[in-house]
């Protein structure tokens, strides 16, 4: 089929409900269907979702919305990699169900060092996600200052928590805190150091914009949340008393004692 | 645990998590004098918009957590009527700040260009978030199981 023709056809907002919107929605559809009822059709669903999501800025090149089904395609190789690999290597130690053999560790550890690698790779090297020559993708901007940020924060969040809560954690506070030192180090770096297509000053600026909507949506999530617990709590509250029944007559407390009393008591050792 | 050595954890557990972007603006002061790069008309406007949108998505997230809710109650009404109120307040709020003029608007030349922003926007934000919290859990997690299996009972000695 030729994209192109098809796309000429369509209005250009229906083309994006039709090829962006709805594959968008099958994500969090397939997700619920997949844990409520048919997990195979529900994982199909996703999984289709997420495929056409990928293909967007083909099928619908007219919408810039595009650009995040662009991303997504870009990074969810590396993301995919780090994500396997953490799982290697955290089900390959001293777990007790679940355990993978030893040697799992080693491409665990391969694998997500590889996936940084190739997140580094989009900043500093040819691999940035680019809708046309030379155009960054501007979703590139929001995910990957986001990401070193937050990753930074909760490693160094984790590794007071691991040190001050947990006992005898300071060896595993010690590889958080060098988690949290690696992803700020790779911030500074790309703060000061140009890559051929990302500078450090447009960095920046993405940067504390990241740190503004991370902030925004805190304090949204926060709002809702407590929007939510203040109509369930008004609502409880304006519930009226229920209903009180009469005191047990006296035939039926004797065939309560009578029924416990069956199920007391036990054999004698 | 006392209560005094309580708010002490829970205050380092906050600080180290602000720790990072506090650093970062140190290093920022100590090399350049200066903020470099942050333009707050722009930062506020992010601030905003992400505050809106993450409302509006979080309460219509929690408009169908409420079904579930209902399923104990006997499906009452007065509960969804609200959450869908403050949905609806949210998606108002969101339309009538953006249709105020420039202030709200990113580049964009219409408020539903805007809004449709917003929330690709913030699905790309949870997608780093997410990864971010997968990344940390995930090492932590890693970081404990590596470790030499402990015993939980200490042998009595005979």
């Amino acid at each position: 089929m030729n994209i192109r023709d098809f796309s000429r056809d369509m209005d250009e907002m229906l083309q994006a409900f039709l090829l962006f919107w709805i594959p968008v929605s099958m994500v969090p559809l397939g997700l619920w269907y997949s844990l409520t009822s048919s997990p195979l059709r529900g994982r199909f669903l996703a999984f289709s979702g997420i495929v056409l999501v990928c293909l967007s800025p083909w099928t619908v090149p007219s919408s810039p919305s595009t650009a995040a089904g662009h991303l997504l395609g870009a990074v969810i190789g590396p993301c995919m990699l780090i994500i396997i690999g953490i799982y290697l290597v955290s089900f390959s130690g001293n777990v007790p169900v679940g355990k993978l053999p030893r040697s799992d560790r080693k491409i665990g550890v391969l694998m997500a060092g590889v996936g940084f690698v190739w997140l580094a790779g989009m900043h500093w090297w040819i691999l940035t996600p680019q809708l046309s020559p030379n155009e960054v993708n501007v979703y590139w901007y929001v995910f990957w200052p986001t990401f070193l940020l937050l990753t930074s924060c909760l490693s160094s969040c984790s590794a007071v928590t691991l040190l001050m809560i947990g006992e005898r954690r300071k060896s595993e506070s010690n590889i958080m805190f060098l988690v949290s030192a690696f992803s700020f180090t790779i911030l500074l770096l790309g703060l000061n150091i140009d890559g051929p297509l990302v500078t450090g000053e447009r960095f920046r600026e993405h940067l504390w914009l990241a740190v503004a909507d991370m902030a925004g949506i805190a304090a949204g999530s926060l709002l809702s949340i407590f929007v939510f617990a203040l109509v369930i709590y008004t609502y409880e509250r304006n519930l009226p008393e229920p209903e009180s029944i009469t005191p047990p007559s006296d035939s039926e407390l004797k065939q309560v004692s009578m029924r416990i009393a069956t199920h007391l008591g036990g054999e004698e050792e | 645990m006392k209560e005094s050595h309580l708010v002490f954890t829970w205050r380092m557990i906050v600080l180290a998590f602000f720790l990072p972007p506090l650093l970062i603006l140190a290093v920022e002061m100590t090399f350049f004098g200066e903020f470099k790069g942050i333009d707050s008309s722009v930062s506020f406007t992010r601030f905003a918009n992400a505050t809106l949108t993450a409302f509006t998505l979080c309460s219509f997230f929690l408009l169908g957590n409420l079904f579930f809710y209902g399923e104990s109650r006997n499906r009452p009404l007065a509960p969804l009527v609200g959450m869908c109120m403050a949905t609806g307040l949210g998606v108002l709020a969101t339309v009538f700040f953006i249709g105020q003029g420039p202030m709200l608007l990113e580049g964009n030349g219409s408020v539903q260009g805007q809004a449709i922003y917003n929330i690709v926007h913030m699905f790309v934000s949870s997608g780093a978030i997410f990864m971010a919290a997968c990344v940390a859990l995930g090492v932590t997690f890693s970081a404990i199981t590596s470790q030499k299996q402990r015993s939980s009972f200490e042998l009595e000695e005979e």
